[in-house]
């Protein structure tokens, strides 16, 4: 058994060590708002934060995730309010929505260390993500606008 | 943000990095192929301009090969594949290089190389060199990067020890590891390490030309 | 891809199940001819089964049902927002569901040939319309007033001159009973307060905090988890197997040999079942297979295009349409271009990669997965386990993109015999090697153009095209021309040009071929625009005003190019300044789009700007249309730039993004779409803004640089 903590929740999972953490939580903790896209990192779908940092977790074996602190889609915020959830609702940007939580994922990562991002550095954050669907141009928007609120939110704290 | 180590070894002059100590026995001879070191622990050099630009030549196939080269980028992006093309995803180097935002290397490449075709390699530490200390190898011919090795402002200030040290490192030593379907250096890492610490240890002459 | 017109055909019924609720819909009896409404009463009477796209509840809630798939396009929104509007409803009151699938409630669900809106909306706009009604008239009756002295308006029934006001809920019990009327008015366009209104669509909550279900999301009690390595030469198949590796891996239930039909053949493969994907995965890993290769074609990338260039230089080929004489004016010509154009073949790679949940239970089945065409997987499931339709249960769940791989029925038939094997529920996962190296593909064309120059205009054009005809895998009549191999050419271009033919030269490969985004258009659009450009090149006319002149006579396709003028700049353009143009037709809606290319310091080609007009007539949510026609341009630019499909001893050789690149978003230049208004019936929107943009990237760059691009896809950084 692997303990894995999971939007601060304790799951034990009857897991290989080597088996990538996407599988553990979407097949055994059953959590699946995170995507398998690619299994070899080269998509982006199954991003999740391990201590913060948007890891691959097709690549990423369970056991480098136990007993860390692990946050999927469905913890980033309680009630679909996180500023990225809203602007990407603002901006319209899901067509088929597969590719979605990773990028939201990705994007957080982005904004939390970067609160004023430029095209340049949103770029340089989500080029490890793919949507097939093209929303990319949305994606940028959408990210620009939630930085807009966080700004907007900590001026006005 | 990582700092880079800034400590100049004091015995060092600032271009050369040479030390000359007398070759008193031949009983560290064998070792010494292999660290550099006699047995006392000093590095020794003995100035042998001719073979140490024939090292050179040698340690330059190893560092110009895609597993030494593609993180040794000229630009900000790291290369991927015998073709050294862009990396897929464009990750950028970052201040520490380390990755930037959600592109961090050790975001996709595991302390160990994940299995199967086309995964990413692993390490523990793996990175590019940092923003202020590129050391670029793509590009470079054998008298520059000869050169830029031997300049601790443009080699990561590493001192001679460090420079044989850095022989060893893991990040060095995994391109002989490289996971499946990538070709290794041209030569074993017995024979770079041999032809790396003969380069430094005869003088660290560079090849000449430009 | 012709859905079936069936709005002429329908009755309205209405159900009233035991007062509950109010249910109306369709029904397509087997010898309806005319357009009726058959009251709630009736149905039950006759026992019919009603396809319900609107459920009312005595407590209110509206249900609203998208017949359709929901793989980006945007059904989810736009079916249920189009139904709102005559129904008087709030969309943020309303539930939205899938229909499963079934023929004869909602006639063709085929998400296909950009075709939700255009097939639907006049017969949801009619039975949303005559719900409102019968509510009206169920309200009226309470009150005893005239029926005309009371409206609706967000789910209640007004009196006016009283301002009395029943819900919907409250009234439901009455309607359920009403006769449905035969004549309801529709709102005029001007009374819209939906339906073309940039809404946001209801599902991107589900899909930006995790709750979406899409196939692979999909769990049933005791479900297992499996994957096929299947033969990676498409129709080859398993000499012998190894399993003892497999069956060592823990969680590994079952590992059998499957056989599924692709078409008319047949792919087998090794089924590993376990308790989870990655033990399914790690066990497919530890199998050791001898395949059977013999007794068909093993295909090879070079091998194709070389024998496309024979056939173009021998044959005339099936002719498809001619009219005049362009064989007599070319021999005449002084002035004459003669141009091979060539595209590849391309893999759909959805991001959610294949897969579809099964239960096979003897006297019914039931499939959950991300599927496009969910009557048809029915019919094809009850056709082969000789079941009653209503014995096999679709559902579709939310597709993670669609693009015409998952309207075919391999998976979900996979998926069935694996859950009869086991006797279990089971989701069957594709890779995302499986899904891009097991087809089947796009196509690849090439294409003979020749076109005859005279007094700077276009005197003759002859058109031949060779590739593989998608229809041959459906049928054995080999004697027709492919008759989509002028797809995304402009209709009005034919009445302008007086001598033109057009034929397609057979050539047969066994790949199997299926629909992708815009199907031939995806590449005719290249070749025929391109084509147009070098034509009015030669002419010494600019590009667009030579379009012009050969679209004379058509009044919405000069309105399109009035607008493209205007938006892109046109007029006052540099010259060579990297622009180009190019305009096609897809499922009924022409597309335009202006190309903005420069050159940096870099020497890397840049996209600096994409211009798009779309005409699709009667549209309902223009944001969706814009983000219909930026991802299809998106999708265009990875076909002409990034990926293709290539073939060397019958296997594909690229098997996952690192090989078959995507455009990532440091790819994407600024694009700018434009929506025209009018009056014309809906067309599609799905899919025709694909075809123009690589002859429109090409053609820019001949401006630029001189060169012109005549094969996909290229290296945009290798252009000089």
């Amino acid at each position: 058994m692997i303990s894995l903590n999971i939007n601060q929740k304790d799951y034990q999972v009857d897991a290989d060590p080597d088996m990538p953490l996407l599988w553990a939580i979407r097949d055994l903790a059953g959590l699946t708002g995170t995507k398998f896209g690619c299994g070899v990192a080269q998509c982006g779908a199954c991003v999740v934060h391990l201590n913060g940092e948007a890891v691959r977790s097709c690549v990423t074996k369970v056991s480098r995730a136990a007993g860390q602190k692990i946050v999927t889609i469905e913890g980033l915020s309680q009630n679909n309010d996180h500023r990225l959830q809203i602007a990407w609702n603002e901006a319209n940007v899901p067509q088929c929505g597969y590719c979605h939580s990773g990028q939201i994922m990705s994007a957080a990562v982005l904004l939390r260390e970067n609160p004023n991002p430029t095209d340049e550095d949103i770029d340089m954050a989500m080029s490890g993500n793919i949507c097939r669907c093209g929303t990319y141009l949305r994606i940028r928007k959408a990210i620009h606008l939630a930085a807009e609120m966080q700004r907007k939110e900590s001026s006005s704290r | 943000m990582k700092h880079h180590p800034k400590t100049k070894t004091h015995f060092l002059p600032k271009r050369t990095a040479i030390i000359i100590v007398a070759l008193l026995a031949a009983v560290g001879l064998m070792s010494f192929e292999l660290t550099g070191k006699h047995d006392s622990g000093k590095i020794i050099v003995v100035k042998d301009s001719v073979g140490s630009v024939a090292a050179f030549r040698q340690v330059y196939k190893v560092l110009m090969s895609p597993r030494c080269m593609n993180c040794h980028p000229a630009g900000d992006i790291p290369l991927q594949g015998d073709d050294n093309h862009l990396h897929t995803m464009s990750p950028r180097r970052g201040p520490d290089g380390t990755g930037m935002y959600a592109m961090k290397c050790s975001n996709c490449h595991q302390p160990a190389n994940t299995p199967g075709l086309h995964t990413p390699p692993g390490n523990p530490k793996w990175h590019l060199p940092p923003a202020d200390m590129k050391m670029v190898f793509q590009g470079r011919t054998p008298h520059e990067l000869a050169k830029q090795i031997m300049d601790p402002d443009r080699n990561g200030h590493k001192s001679m020890d460090q420079l044989i040290a850095h022989a060893s490192d893991t990040l060095v030593t995994g391109a002989w590891h490289p996971g499946a379907g990538r070709t290794l250096p041209p030569m074993s890492y017995k024979a770079f390490k041999k032809a790396w610490i003969t380069w430094l240890t005869k003088g660290a002459y560079a090849p000449p030309g430009k | 891809m012709s859905a079936q017109n069936i709005s002429r055909r329908n009755f309205i019924r209405s159900s009233g199940l035991a007062g509950a609720a109010l249910y109306l819909g369709f029904y397509l009896p087997a010898a309806a001819k005319e357009s009726q409404i058959v009251s709630g009463n009736a149905a039950e009477n006759g026992g019919i089964e009603l396809n319900a796209w609107i459920r009312i509840g005595a407590d209110g809630k509206v249900t609203l049902t998208d017949h359709r798939a929901e793989m980006g396009q945007g059904s989810y929104q736009s079916v249920p927002q189009i139904i709102a509007e005559e129904l008087e409803v709030n969309m943020a009151d309303v539930n939205i569901i899938f229909g499963q699938g079934s023929q004869t409630k909602y006639g063709s669900q085929i998400t296909g040939g950009s075709s939700t809106i255009s097939s639907s909306y006049k017969k949801l706009l009619q039975l949303s319309a005559t719900a409102r009604q019968m509510l009206i008239t169920a309200a009226a009756a309470k009150w005893a007033v005239p029926a005309s002295e009371c409206y609706a308006e967000s789910g209640s029934v007004i009196h006016k001159p009283s301002g009395k006001k029943f819900h919907y809920g409250e009234l439901v019990a009455d309607a359920s009973k009403l006769e449905p009327p035969k004549d309801v008015v529709l709102k005029k366009r001007s009374e819209y307060k939906i339906i073309g209104k940039p809404m946001h669509r209801r599902d991107t909550p589900l899909k930006t905090n995790g709750t979406a279900i899409f196939g692979i999301d999909k769990r049933v009690d005791g479900m297992l988890f499996a994957t096929v390595e299947r033969n990676p030469r498409l129709r080859g198949k398993v000499k012998s197997f190894d399993d003892t590796g497999a069956r060592k891996v823990p969680g590994v239930k079952h590992v059998f040999k499957v056989q599924m039909p692709v078409f008319n053949t047949i792919r087998e493969g090794v089924a590993v079942v376990a308790t989870s994907t990655w033990a399914a995965l790690k066990g497919r890993r530890a199998l050791k297979i001898e395949w059977d290769d013999t007794g068909f074609e093993h295909v090879n990338t070079p091998d194709i295009y070389k024998k496309h260039e024979e056939l173009l230089k021998t044959q005339e080929g099936l002719s498809l349409s001619k009219q005049g004489d362009p064989d007599a004016v070319l021999n005449g010509a002084s002035k004459k271009i003669d141009v091979i154009y060539q595209t590849p073949y391309e893999a759909h790679a959805a991001m959610e990669p294949l897969n579809c949940a099964a239960w096979y239970q003897v006297d019914k089945i039931e499939v959950w997965g991300p599927i496009q065409a969910p009557d048809w997987v029915q019919g094809d499931l009850a056709k082969q386990y000789k079941l009653k339709p209503e014995q096999v249960t679709v559902n579709m769940t939310f597709l993670g993109g669609g693009f015409g791989r998952k309207a075919f029925l391999d998976y979900p038939a996979e998926a069935v015999i694996i859950s009869k094997e086991i006797n279990a529920p089971v989701l069957v996962v594709w890779t995302r090697e499986d899904d891009i190296t097991q087809g089947p593909f796009r196509a690849g064309m090439s294409y003979r153009f020749e076109g005859a120059i005279e007094n700077d205009g276009i005197a003759a054009i002859k058109v031949r095209a060779a590739g593989q005809n998608i229809e041959h895998w459906n049928g054995p009549d080999r004697g027709k021309p492919n008759d989509s191999i002028s797809e995304g050419f402009l209709k009005p271009y034919l009445k302008n040009i007086k001598n033109v033919s057009i034929a397609d030269v057979p050539y047969e490969m066994p790949v199997p071929n299926m629909w992708w985004r815009s199907v031939y258009a995806s590449t005719n659009g290249f070749a025929y625009e391109s084509f147009m450009d070098e034509m009015a090149h030669a002419a010494g006319a600019d590009p667009l005003e030579f379009r012009r002149k050969y679209l004379q006579g058509d009044e919405s396709c000069q309105a399109l190019i009035d607008k493209l003028e205007e938006v892109s700049g046109w007029k006052s353009r540099e010259p060579n300044g990297g622009y180009g143009v190019s305009i096609t037709e897809c499922f009924g809606s022409n597309v335009g789009q202006v190309v903005k290319v420069s050159k940096s310091d870099s020497r890397r080609l840049n996209i600096d700007h994409v211009w798009a007009v779309m005409d699709c007539g009667w549209y309902v949510n223009p944001d969706i249309i814009r983000a219909q026609v930026e991802g299809s341009i998106v999708m265009a630019l990875g076909a002409a730039t990034t990926h293709e499909i290539t073939f060397k001893d019958g296997m594909v050789e690229q098997k996952n993004f690192y090989a078959y690149k995507m455009p990532r978003i440091n790819d994407i230049p600024p694009i700018e779409v434009h929506i025209m208004e009018n009056t014309s019936d809906a067309t599609g929107v799905g899919e025709p803004g694909l075809p123009p943009f690589s002859a429109a990237l090409t053609n820019a760059i001949f401006d630029l640089t001189g060169k012109r691009i005549r094969k996909l896809p290229f290296d945009l950084g290798a252009v000089v």
